[in-house]
C-alpha cells in the first residue's frame, strides 16, 4: 500500500506548484461554467473591430499619416488591448470565492496563501491570452497584415498580457478590498476614460488639443502606440520601449496593491 | 480502521488534542470593543465528543474560528494536536479538519469534483484522492450526486459534503460549528449517526450546537456557554445531576398563564412555552408545594408531572430563563 491510497493520511500537503496547478484548473472550469461572465467582453472586442473597421476601413482615415493604409492593423491593438480587460476574472473568481465562503474554507486548509491568490492570476493571464489569441486570428482572418510578421503577433499578445496582468493586479486589489463583486465590477468603469483619451480611433496629431493633452500623459497611449508600431511599422525599439514601461509600471502598481490587499485578506483578523 | 503503528504511538501519550488556556477574543478598540470571548479555558483529550453549547452570540463560533486558525486570538493560547494556532499554522490545519456554520462550497463545482481536489490539495497522489473520494462519497450517502452541481444540493446535501470535506485527509480533529442547524430531523440524525462513528474511529470532535438534545446524545463533555465565558462544564449527566434529582413539570393553560404561575413560584421556575419547570432535589415535596402556590394564585394547572432534568435545564437555570422561554 502506498502511503496515499486513499485508506490513510497523507503526510504533508501537495507542493505549492501542485497546489497553484489544482487550484487554476479548478477556476478554469469554473469559469467555463459561467459563461455569461467571460462573453461579454470577448463579444465587445468583436464588435469594436468590426464596427469600427466597417465605419473608417475605407475611408480616407486610412490614408492618414501614422495608419498607413490599412485600417485593420490600425484598429486590431485596440481590440486586442480591449480584451485584455477579460484580466480583471482574477479578482471576479476571488470575489465569487470571498461570498460563497470558499475562501475561507481554503484559508482553514495547509495551502500556501500565495498559491490561492496566484492561481486566481493565472485564471487571469490565461483569460488574457485567449481572448486576444482569438481577437488577433479574427484581425488576421480579415486581413490584417503585421509588418513584424509573425514576432509582432507574439509581441502583440505580450503586450494584451502585460496589460491584462495591471487588470487582474487591480481586480484583485478592489476585489479582496471590498469583498463585493458588483463594487469590482464597477471599478473597472474608472478604464474606460483611460480607453477612450487615447488615439484609439484617429491617429494623435488627428485628435483635438485636450484630448492630445490627456492621452499624452496616459499609458494606453504607449501601450496602444507599442502594437501599432509592430503591425504598420515593423520593430520600432523606442515604440516598444515605451509600451512596455507604460505597461511595465501599470503592471507593477496594481500587482504590487493587490500583493499588499492579499497579504492582510489571507491573515487572520 | 485499524490504527496504524504512528497512530497507536500517539495514543499512549496524554496530551489533549485540543487545549485553549486563557483564550480571549475582543472585536474593536477602545470604547466599541465587545469582548467576544473572556478568557477561556478547556482541554478535549483523545477521541472524545466535546460539545460547546449555548445560545446565538455566546460566543462559541469565535472560540472555533480561532482553533481553525481563521481568528487571530487577542490574548492567550489555543494548540490543536499539540500545535499552537498561531505559532505553527500550517501543522495545526494538516491535524484538522472543519465545517464551519456557513459551509462554504462553491455552487458551480460538483461534490466530487471537491472531494477530489481536496484530496489532491492534502497530498493525495491521482488513485489515492479518487480512492478517498469514492469513500467519503459512500460515507456520507452522496455517491449518486457526486456529477452534480453543488449548487443543486439541499441543505442537508450540503451539509453533508462539507462534512465529507472536512475528514478528506483523515484529520484527528474535526470542528464542527452547528452542524445541524436548519435541518429537517432526517438530515440531522445522518449526521449524528457519522459523528457517532467517528468516535469509533477515534477522531477527537469539537462540536457547538444551540440544540441541547444534541450535546446530550452525542458529547461526552459539554461545556455551556454564556456571553463569552463558560457557565459550566462537566458530563451531561454531571450538569443533570448539579441540578437535583427531579424536575417538575406544570403544564398550564397557555404561556400567559405559564408566566403568571411562574412569578407565582419564585425565581426558581423556569417558562418553557405554557409549561414552567421546577428543580427539586426531593421532588414529591416540591411538587405539593408548588400546587398549593398555584392554587392559592388562583391558577389552575393542566397537568402536573415528575421526571428527570434534561440538559435544557441546565441551559435554563445558566441563562436568563425568561428571555429564553419566549
Amino acid at each position: 500500500m502506498s502511503a496515499t491510497d486513499g485508506t490513510r493520511p497523507p503526510l504533508r500537503p501537495a507542493s505549492t506548484g501542485t497546489q497553484i496547478r489544482l487550484l487554476t484548473v479548478r477556476l478554469i472550469s469554473k469559469v467555463l461554467r459561467e459563461p455569461a461572465v467571460t462573453i461579454p467582453n470577448l463579444a465587445i472586442s468583436v464588435f469594436f473591430l468590426f464596427t469600427y473597421n466597417g465605419a473608417f476601413g475605407d475611408s480616407g482615415v486610412t490614408n492618414f499619416p501614422g495608419v498607413g493604409g490599412n485600417y485593420l492593423n490600425f484598429i486590431l491593438p485596440v481590440t486586442v488591448l480591449f480584451s485584455s480587460i477579460s484580466g480583471g476574472a482574477a479578482g471576479l473568481t476571488l470575489v465569487q470565492d470571498l461570498e460563497t465562503g470558499y475562501f475561507r474554507r481554503q484559508l482553514s486548509m495547509p495551502l500556501a496563501r500565495s498559491a490561492i491568490v496566484l492561481a486566481a492570476i493565472l485564471l487571469g493571464a490565461i483569460q488574457v491570452l485567449v481572448q486576444a489569441t482569438l481577437i488577433m486570428s479574427l484581425g488576421l482572418l480579415l486581413g490584417a497584415d503585421p509588418a513584424a510578421g509573425f514576432g509582432g503577433i507574439l509581441a502583440l499578445l505580450f503586450f494584451a498580457l502585460l496589460w491584462g496582468m495591471g487588470f487582474a493586479g487591480y481586480s484583485v486589489a478592489t476585489g479582496l478590498k471590498t469583498g463585493n463583486a458588483q463594487a469590482a465590477q464597477a471599478a473597472t468603469f474608472i478604464f474606460f476614460p483611460l480607453m477612450f483619451l487615447a488615439p484609439v480611433f484617429l491617429p494623435m496629431d488627428q485628435l483635438a488639443g485636450w484630448i492630445q493633452a490627456i492621452a499624452k500623459v496616459n499609458p494606453t497611449t504607449y501601450m496602444l502606440e507599442a502594437m501599432r508600431s509592430v503591425m504598420i511599422e515593423g520593430w520600432v525599439a523606442s515604440s516598444l520601449l515605451k509600451g512596455l514601461a507604460a505597461g511595465g509600471i501599470f503592471a507593477l502598481i496594481t500587482l504590487t496593491l493587490a500583493v499588499r490587499v492579499a497579504r492582510s485578506k489571507t491573515a487572520r483578523a | 480502521m485499524a490504527l496504524t503503528t504512528a497512530q497507536a504511538s500517539f495514543v499512549a501519550v496524554p496530551t489533549p488534542m485540543i487545549e485553549v488556556e486563557q483564550l480571549v477574543k475582543t472585536f474593536g478598540k477602545g470604547d466599541d470593543a465587545v469582548k467576544a470571548v473572556t478568557g477561556i479555558d478547556f482541554s478535549v483529550p483523545e477521541g472524545e465528543i466535546f460539545g460547546l453549547l449555548g445560545a446565538n452570540g455566546a460566543g462559541k463560533s469565535t472560540v472555533v474560528l480561532m482553533l481553525a486558525t481563521l481568528l487571530e486570538p487577542t490574548s492567550g493560547n489555543a494548540r490543536v494536536a499539540g500545535h499552537d494556532v498561531v505559532a505553527d499554522p500550517t501543522r495545526a490545519r494538516l491535524s484538522f479538519g472543519a465545517a464551519l456554520q456557513e459551509t462554504g462550497l462553491d455552487p458551480l463545482q460538483k461534490g466530487g469534483e471537491l472531494l477530489n481536489l481536496h484530496a489532491r490539495l492534502y497530498g493525495y497522489d491521482k488513485a489515492g484522492a479518487e480512492r478517498r473520494t469514492n469513500e467519503l462519497l459512500d460515507v456520507v450517502g452522496l455517491q449518486d450526486a457526486r456529477e452534480r452541481r453543488i449548487g443543486s444540493y439541499s441543505g442537508g446535501m450540503r451539509r453533508r459534503l462539507d462534512l465529507a470535506a472536512a475528514l478528506i485527509h483523515h484529520p484527528k480533529i474535526l470542528f464542527l460549528d452547528e452542524p445541524t442547524t436548519g435541518l429537517d430531523p432526517a438530515s440531522r440524525r445522518a449526521i449524528w449517526d457519522e459523528v457517532s462513528s467517528l468516535r469509533k474511529e477515534g477522531v477527537t470532535v469539537l462540536l457547538t450546537t444551540q440544540y441541547l438534545e444534541e450535546a446530550d446524545q452525542l458529547a461526552d463533555h459539554v461545556a455551556i456557554m454564556a456571553d463569552g465565558t463558560i457557565a459550566a462544564s462537566g458530563t451531561p449527566d454531571d450538569l443533570k445531576a448539579g441540578m437535583g434529582a427531579d424536575v417538575v413539570e406544570v403544564e398550564l393553560a397557555d404561556e400567559e398563564t405559564a408566566a403568571r404561575a411562574a412569578a407565582a413560584v419564585g425565581p426558581e421556575a423556569n417558562v418553557v412555552g405554557h409549561e414552567i419547570r421546577v428543580n427539586a432535589t426531593d421532588g414529591p415535596a416540591v411538587l405539593a408545594e408548588v400546587v398549593g402556590t398555584l392554587k392559592t394564585a388562583g391558577i389552575e394547572p393542566q397537568g402536573v408531572t415528575l421526571s428527570q432534568p434534561t440538559l435544557d435545564d441546565v441551559f435554563l437555570n445558566l441563562t436568563d430563563s425568561r428571555e429564553n422561554a419566549k
